[in-house]
């Protein structure tokens, strides 16, 4: 990561953490809505590398104040809730692999289990499969200029990808935790209820997969495979 | 294991020109093959289609040009391999040696082993295999037991090696052994690269449940070979192949194998597909191209000298679960009888036979969640 954008995401996680206490005002005055607006009219002149960057952390730390409608326009949220999903996911799975290394039963930490291993690194696929999909969403918005149309593949691939993660990540994460996670007290819902909501936000499942499919059928066989390489790589 | 950040896929050269020559390639070279053989087309074995890949660049790409390769960038390599496997070309004779064996001949072989061995894998006619599991050492692969006794004449081989790829059409094998006498599990291993046609070898076959003969078990009776055979530092084998393995772990083919069912499918389905079939090749298209972002991203990393062991597991992870899952699925969906002998079908019926050994091959489910595990810092 440049060394700008890790002065960005210092910053956003200074101004998070006060937002946590006293709501989005700390956000909008830090100036994370002039993130998208060129230099030149006055704004930060980020691309949606940063936006990514920054909505991870939201999604971690305020997930439940609208940092993405501040940042971006209607047409991209549901990227944007991509990113929010790629930052609440890697922080269900640091929780669980904190807990599983900490939390004791039989004489040992649950993560020398090899059942409890197994379903971690289940989870992490997942995780890792949306982090990838939200960058590979932000080199292409970045490459056409954030025009959510002509990057309505990728929206459409890396929303759906991050809707079918939710189950298996917020289901595994619980399952490691046993009860204390199922509490109000401790942080693991802080993530996983907006991971819930965020899976029918923007499109759910059917609504990406209909629309995709039919993309992809229009495209033929060899078709899609064309496109896919065309437009990445 | 830290979050993972999309390494940055970028070849030298114009790669769009790279595509457009190799597509026009095909379209004038590629054998009009029955439709399965396009499906798991890196086990489809053809010496002529290799030797005319070969021929025409496409083999040893990234090999010096001094021992007959293509001096290309490795990334280079990906964008033909993903092509080939995309197009269902069949590439199974030539895929181990110009996949591993080619560069780890090139990173660790003597200079004699290089300019024997790496000339006649760029052309597409020196086919490897790779000695590594015994009846007694699947996945624990540190249990082997055969052994190369190091005397005045050379090395001295007694053992057996079990489901070994492509052993009945190589014409070499890199084999993993115990050199260090009284050595125990990683410890003590060596690589030796062992001509086939060694007198003591035997090579016997063994059927698959799909009536494939892809894999074989090998013999060693009193093999002799000479000392030179050793690949790089002797009892550095476990590291050696441990590097390789990445190697092996996170290319195109752990999403492509199954790519003709999908272009099947999408074509079965034609332009208005009902919703039911819409939606599945949506998920289906949206979990390849994710599973095509983490290939890249972890291609990149070891172009770049990286090490990305955890996200070449994540890699075959995902990708095997989908091509396991994607036949299933399909056959969920369309009517087609078993027995049926359009494309779609006599795809469906190879492909549900043939993935189980995808989480198998390469590692089963089980270890590669296991370095996953590692990774997170579990184990």
């Amino acid at each position: 990561m440049s060394a700008a954008r890790n002065m960005l995401c210092d910053t956003a996680r200074a101004v998070f953490a006060e937002a946590a206490m006293v709501g989005i005002a700390p956000v909008g005055e830090a100036g994370f809505g002039l993130l998208l607006v060129p230099e030149a009219e006055g704004g930060f002149g980020g691309d949606w590398g940063d936006v990514n960057a920054v909505l991870q952390i939201a999604g971690v730390v305020v997930p439940d104040l609208p940092v993405a409608e501040l940042i971006a326009g209607e047409t991209l949220q549901p990227a944007a809730t991509v990113s929010l999903m790629a930052g609440a996911m890697g922080q269900a799975l640091a929780l669980s692999i904190d807990h599983v290394n900490t939390r004791q039963q039989f004489g040992r930490p649950l993560g020398k289990f090899q059942a409890v291993q197994q379903s971690l690194a289940v989870m992490a696929c997942e995780v890792r499969a949306v982090e990838a999909a939200a960058a590979a969403l932000a080199a292409r918005l970045d490459a056409v200029g954030l025009d959510a149309a002509a990057a309505d593949f990728e929206i459409a691939a890396a929303k759906l990808r991050a809707n079918r993660a939710v189950g298996v990540v917020t289901a595994i994460a619980h399952q490691v935790h046993g009860a204390i996670g199922f509490t109000e007290e401790y942080d693991l819902h802080r993530v996983t209820v907006p991971l819930m909501r965020w899976r029918g936000a923007h499109g759910n499942d059917a609504f990406w997969a209909a629309r995709l499919g039919r993309q992809v059928a229009a495209l033929g066989g060899r078709g899609l495979w064309e496109t896919m390489t065309a437009r990445g790589a | 294991m830290q979050g993972f950040a999309l390494y940055p896929f970028d070849p030298p050269g114009d790669i769009a020109a790279l595509r457009a020559d190799l597509r026009s390639w095909l379209a004038a070279n590629q054998p009009q093959d029955d439709v399965v053989f396009r499906a798991n087309c890196w086990a489809s074995f053809d010496p002529d289609f290799s030797r005319a890949l070969g021929a025409a660049g496409y083999v040893g790409m990234t090999l010096p040009a001094r021992y007959g390769g293509g001096d290309r960038h490795p990334l280079e390599r990906y964008v033909v391999i993903e092509e080939l496997l995309a197009a269902g070309a069949p590439v199974g004779a030539h895929w181990i040696a110009d996949r591993q064996t080619g560069p780890l001949i090139l990173r660790y072989g003597s200079e004699e082993q290089r300019q024997r061995y790496l000339p006649g894998i760029a052309r597409g006619e020196l086919y490897a295999c790779i000695g590594l599991s015994e009846p007694g050492a699947g996945s624990d692969l540190a249990a082997v037991r055969t052994t190369a006794r190091e005397t005045a004449e050379g090395w001295r081989i007694n053992g057996q090696k079990i489901w070994t790829t492509g052993a009945h059409f190589s014409h070499i094998m890199l084999t993993l052994v115990r050199t260090e006498e009284g050595s125990e599990r990683n410890a003590g291993l060596s690589q030796l690269l062992i001509d086939l046609d060694t007198p003591g070898i035997t090579i016997r076959p063994i059927i698959d449940m799909a009536g494939h003969h892809d894999f074989n078990e090998v013999f060693f009776d009193d093999v002799l070979v000479p000392l030179g055979a050793l690949v790089g530092e002797r009892g550095q084998g476990w590291k050696q192949v441990t590097a390789e393995l990445g190697l092996e772990r996170s290319g195109p083919e752990r999403y492509l194998s199954s790519h003709a069912l999908l272009v099947a499918l999408i074509d079965a389905a034609g332009p208005h597909p009902d919703p039911a079939l819409a939606t599945l090749i949506g998920e289906l298209t949206a979990e390849m191209w994710t599973l095509r972002q983490l290939s890249m991203s972890t291609a990149a990393k070891l172009a770049a000298g990286e090490d990305p062991m955890v996200e070449a597991s994540v890699v075959k992870e995902l990708g095997n679960a989908f091509e396991q899952d994607m036949p299933r699925r399909v056959q969920a969906i369309v009517t087609s009888g078993w027995d049926d002998e359009n494309d779609l079908a006599k795809l469906l019926r190879a492909l549900l036979i043939a993935s189980p050994s995808f989480s198998l091959r390469g590692g089963t489910r089980e270890v590669i969640r296991g370095i996953i595990a590692r990774g997170l810092g579990l184990r």
